[in-house]
């Protein structure tokens, strides 16, 4: 693991997310390009958003978990206006946003957007993998379709 | 779930007031529509200012916090004061159950709303609107509640083949109502062609299947139901409500559609309720966004789920160019937040106390005595009432 930025710098390489001591872990973990998420080390249960302690059992011994990132496109929609990013283009083409079921638990999802995908096949049931763009001069990710699927 | 209900019709809504709602309300502040409104209602229940010893006001951007009412309008001596979050119920609540802790005697609960730079043009153009801030700006993907509600509905449609025009009915209720409600800001008719027409925003969602911003005030007085026996003969009494949460309300980890805030309030309401919706005269299901209004209809029981949209259609009066449930029961006859405006309830609320005491004129439910309301979404402000006439 490369050596850690400090808080301050954190804040500023992602300044369009409300980072807090609960939340710093996942966004270290994408400087790495690695989707870190939540797992608790006594129930080994996954939760997302990250939450101070595990919502299950209450333990306070959580580990940021790199994960898959594999998953199935659980919630689809396409945005023809929204909050402006440097890589989006509402004029060109509406703007996928997904919440993706990850493969290491039912219910488990994260959400961002699909590349290199023609918009109609955007929908729920796709098979994707994690990717990463640049946003903002730091590593974002997204899911693109899985290409074994 | 609980079914204790000690405050089952103590508490009276004796004044109603509003503004009405428009695009553009022209050179007022948030304060000044919040005490017209205020004003209206409290000389609708027959009280001068020093009646008044609560007052409650959630907290909306730019608009005026309690105790800057209190000094608006020179309401000497207050012992309850609280700003909830917004979502019409949090107050109505909040301020209920002040008074039958003895809190306060009196409360007005206020709500005032202005379109916010973020989502209306001309209110960018206002430079007294612009500290009224976000926060950070989120990136396109950020899971926000609003945008939440689209993706849900695309849930929705895949799970029970919805089609656009299942949704489109919920916009088509709203507007034929808002026609019949002199404070409604939509005043043209639509038609189901102008309604899968219009500009798609978040595909599924379109403009219109998303409240329409507005600016305007509502506002209420609330007493013991004792008092109000005294002041009003027919006084509209709160009967039962709640509030419903569950733990994953994160908006993308919401397990799925069958176990959400709106299935914890509809099932709490039935168990503090004598009256169900068998005795309903007028409902409320709340139109923030369309998909929340079909949730509400399947939730509370009117039909299985996946099943609002046809229920809408069997229950279609062509005269009305609306629903009425068994050819009596009308959704929101005010025209809901779609197109009275964006009231966050406090329309359901002031057309549900309205309609109870008789006085909504052409669009009156005969002999109405039971109004249900359910407000709020899916994730963290869902919540209910039961409002009758004694």
């Amino acid at each position: 693991m490369s050596e850690q930025i400090d808080d301050a710098a954190l804040v500023e390489r992602f300044p369009y997310a409300q980072i807090d001591h609960d939340t710093k872990h996942l966004y270290r973990g994408w400087l790495e390009k690695r989707l870190l998420i939540n797992r608790c080390d006594e129930c080994l249960r996954f939760h997302h958003p990250p939450k101070p302690v595990c919502p299950s059992c209450w333990s306070s011994s959580l580990t940021p978990t790199q994960v898959s990132g594999r998953g199935v496109v659980h919630l689809a929609m396409h945005l023809h206006q929204g909050a402006p990013a440097p890589d989006v283009d509402y004029s060109k083409s509406p703007h996928p946003v997904v919440a993706v079921e990850l493969e290491e638990q039912e219910a488990l999802r994260f959400s961002t957007t699909v590349i290199d995908c023609p918009l109609e096949d955007v929908k729920i049931g796709l098979a994707v993998e994690l990717d990463w763009i640049d946003r903002f001069g730091a590593p974002f990710p997204v899911f693109r379709p899985r290409r074994d699927a | 779930m609980i079914s204790r209900n000690p405050i089952r019709d103590e508490i009276a809504i004796i004044g109603v007031g509003s503004t009405g709602f428009s695009r553009d309300a022209g050179e007022r502040s948030s304060k000044s529509l919040a005490c017209e409104a205020s004003i209206a209602a409290i000389q609708d229940a027959g009280l001068e200012k020093g009646d008044i010893d609560g007052i409650v006001g959630p907290m909306e951007p730019g608009g005026a916090i309690p105790h800057q009412m209190a000094s608006a309008l020179g309401i000497s001596e207050v012992t309850h004061q609280s700003s909830p979050m917004p979502v019409a119920l949090f107050g109505l609540i909040d301020a209920m159950d002040a008074i039958f802790s003895g809190a306060c005697d009196t409360v007005l609960l206020y709500y005032s709303y202005q379109r916010l730079p973020w989502n209306s043009r001309s209110a960018a153009k206002d430079p007294f609107r612009r500290h009224f801030q976000m926060g950070v700006i989120p990136v396109p993907e950020a899971p926000d509640p609003a945008a939440a509600y689209t993706q849900w509905a695309s849930r929705y449609i895949h799970d029970y083949g919805a089609t656009r025009e299942d949704f489109g009915r919920v916009a088509l209720n709203m507007r034929a109502n808002a026609l019949r409600n002199p404070l409604a800001v939509m005043k043209t008719p639509l038609t189901m062609e102008g309604y899968l027409q219009a500009r798609m925003i978040r595909d599924p969602l379109c403009m219109l299947d998303m409240d329409v911003p507005v600016d305007g005030a509502d506002a209420f007085v609330l007493t013991t139901t004792e008092r109000a026996r005294e002041i009003t003969r027919n006084p509209v009494v709160i009967h039962a409500t709640s509030l419903g949460v569950v733990d994953k309300n994160d908006e993308d980890q919401l397990p799925d559609l069958s176990r959400h805030g709106q299935h914890v309030v509809v099932d709490a309401l039935r168990a503090k309720s004598d009256l169900w919706i068998e005795d309903c005269d007028v409902f409320f299901p709340y139109d923030g966004f369309s998909i929340i209004t079909l949730g509400w209809i399947e939730n509370f029981g009117w039909c299985k789920p996946g099943e609002a949209g046809r229920f809408m259609a069997e229950h279609w009066d062509e005269k009305a160019g609306s629903v009425l449930i068994d050819g009596r029961v009308p959704m929101n006859p005010h025209g809901g937040s779609l197109s009275e405006g964006a009231t966050r309830g406090s329309g359901h609320l002031r057309e549900a106390v309205t309609q109870l005491r008789g006085d909504a004129g052409k669009r009156q439910v005969a002999n109405a005595r039971t109004a249900i309301i359910g407000c709020g979404g899916f994730f963290f402000n869902s919540q209910g009432a039961i409002l009758r006439r004694l």
